[in-house]
């Protein structure tokens, strides 16, 4: 009994400060944790490799889940993960725009104004060429302006093709959302 | 004796067999990454040692599979991993996950669902024939008699088998009351698995490394195979399924002499002499090699024998050792 309150406080300020992405089709954070047995298929299945695994500075809670960090290597939504994983802690999406689109939730990109090229004027537009889901998830506006659209599941590719540094574009990740 | 023969050939094909898993524990992040540059048709852009790895993996694979995409066909690790299209989990995965998410997911459980039955037939059988730390394990206790023979101090100390059982517990209802996955942190099969595929695919060892090395030094120099004797989670409930297994190794007390050579092989600590196997015996077969007389078979029986008393050939070992090969071998050969 004595974890639980330590663990509430360890949640939350995981929640608050880590930027990092769960494999496509994950379940909640909360519900991952306990569902996930740290087999690290996902990885390993992963045609891109892009799925990393935490060690033991994140706590003991977080050892050996699955991460990804789109700025090193974004998802390409290949949807292996899922099927591959025994407990379903990563549901099995069929690899289909309308399933991703309804089941994948990473999180959701934000476009910083102040630092997108676009927005100041110099024609840019490579985020939405690099979206997997154009006009599903990303749209461009007037000198190829990105606005993110509701349907953005997270995937980040955006993120990792973005040329500015910081990037403009970034993925909010599911687990930071409040409620 | 043909049957002899054969079960006293079981250790050295169970060596092959932990040696096997092991490998393809190392192959598996290997053929990852040979599927990583498939995917991304990467050849040119590879440096010398990656180009080396991509031919190395193709001359192995190439006869297998058409396409490297099929490699998916095998994956994973002994806590879990898939074969073609099944699913195969450790049962302790499966406690280990239901505990924590305090519900039962039926598709996983099935996953568990073979080794479950295998031990319920044959007991600690994973933890002789397949688990990789085993190898490990059993190399260490090789290495602890040659430090001894250095003169290096070393213990063997017992203690209580069933602290395992009171691992297996507080970690299953820490799991549950703080929902944190404990277990496959302390379970060396599935840190020998994992840290393999760190270090091979990923950034390095990670501090589950530092566990493992701290069990090993343990074996070594506190007592013999103790953390799969004492401690082992996995251990405990494999243990437990094999309670009434049916496929025992028992002693024929007719034919034993007393020689006490299974007693002091047994990696376990077990005294197949005393006839005491009970649920802790991991089938491993040494001791089946190493008698004498072959006065130890596997049997199809739910129970072990009670104790038997001594051998009826005590004490006449060294005289009449070939005679009584010879002698058993006609019985046999007339039954």
């Amino acid at each position: 009994m004595l974890l639980v309150p330590l663990r509430a406080a360890h949640a939350v300020s995981q929640k608050i400060t880590r930027r990092y992405l769960r494999p496509p089709g994950s379940l909640k954070e909360v519900d991952f944790l306990t569902a996930c047995i740290r087999c690290g298929q996902c990885g390993e299945v992963c045609p891109n490799r892009c799925i990393k695994y935490f060690g033991f500075d994140e706590g003991v809670s977080m050892k050996d889940t699955p991460y990804i960090v789109p700025r090193v290597k974004a998802c390409i939504l290949c949807m292996k993960c899922g099927d591959i994983c025994p407990t379903g802690a990563i549901q099995p999406v069929q690899r289909l725009a309308e399933h991703i689109i309804a089941n994948v939730d990473m999180g959701k990109a934000r476009v910083d104004e102040n630092l997108c090229l676009s927005f100041q004027g110099k024609t840019c537009g490579v985020c939405y060429r690099a979206c997997p889901l154009p006009d599903i998830a990303i749209r461009v506006g007037m000198l190829e302006q990105p606005h993110v659209l509701d349907q953005c599941v997270g995937c980040g590719l955006c993120e990792r093709s973005c040329i500015q540094l910081p990037q403009a574009i970034k993925v909010i990740p599911a687990h930071t959302r409040l409620g | 004796m043909m049957k002899y023969l054969f079960m006293r050939q079981l250790n050295k094909q169970r060596l092959c067999c932990l040696s096997l898993v092991f490998l393809l524990l190392i192959y598996l992040p290997f053929a990852s990454i040979y599927q990583n540059y498939t995917a991304a048709h990467a050849y040119d852009l590879l440096n010398s040692e990656e180009k080396f790895l991509y031919d190395v993996m193709q001359t192995l694979t190439e006869p297998l599979v058409n396409d490297p995409v099929q490699l998916d066909a095998l994956k994973g690790t002994t806590w879990s991993a898939r074969i073609g299209a099944y699913k195969i989990s450790d049962p302790l995965a499966v406690v280990s996950q239901s505990s924590a998410s305090k519900s039962w997911d039926t598709s996983f459980a099935l996953t568990a669902l073979v080794p479950l039955l295998v031990s319920l037939l044959a007991g600690r059988i994973f933890c002789g024939w397949i688990c990789p730390a085993t190898l490990l394990y059993e190399l260490n206790t090789n290495f602890a008699l040659f430090l001894n023979k250095l003169g290096v101090p070393i213990h063997r100390w017992d203690f209580d088998r069933r602290l395992k059982y009171a691992v297996l517990i507080l970690g299953t209802l820490v799991t549950m009351l703080s929902g944190l996955m404990i277990l496959p942190a302390i379970y060396p099969p599935a840190i020998v698995g994992r840290e393999i595929y760190y270090v091979i695919a990923l950034d390095g060892f990670s501090i589950s490394t530092i566990f493992f090395v701290l069990t090993l030094m343990a074996d070594t120099f506190v007592a013999k195979r103790g953390f799969c004797r004492y401690l082992c989670p996995g251990g405990a409930l494999y243990s437990l399924l094999g309670r009434y297994r049916l496929l025992r190794i028992q002693r024929k007390v007719s034919i034993c002499n007393d020689c006490q050579r299974c007693d002091s092989i047994c990696e376990f600590g077990l005294h197949p002499m005393s006839d005491q196997f009970g649920q802790e015996c991991n089938n491993c077969t040494a001791c089946i090699a190493t008698c004498p007389a072959n006065s130890l078979q596997f049997h199809w029986t739910p129970v072990d024998q009670p104790y038997q008393g001594p051998g009826h050939q005590g004490r006449q070992y060294i005289a009449a050792n070939t005679e009584l090969i010879a002698t058993d071998a006609r019985r046999s050969c007339s039954g």
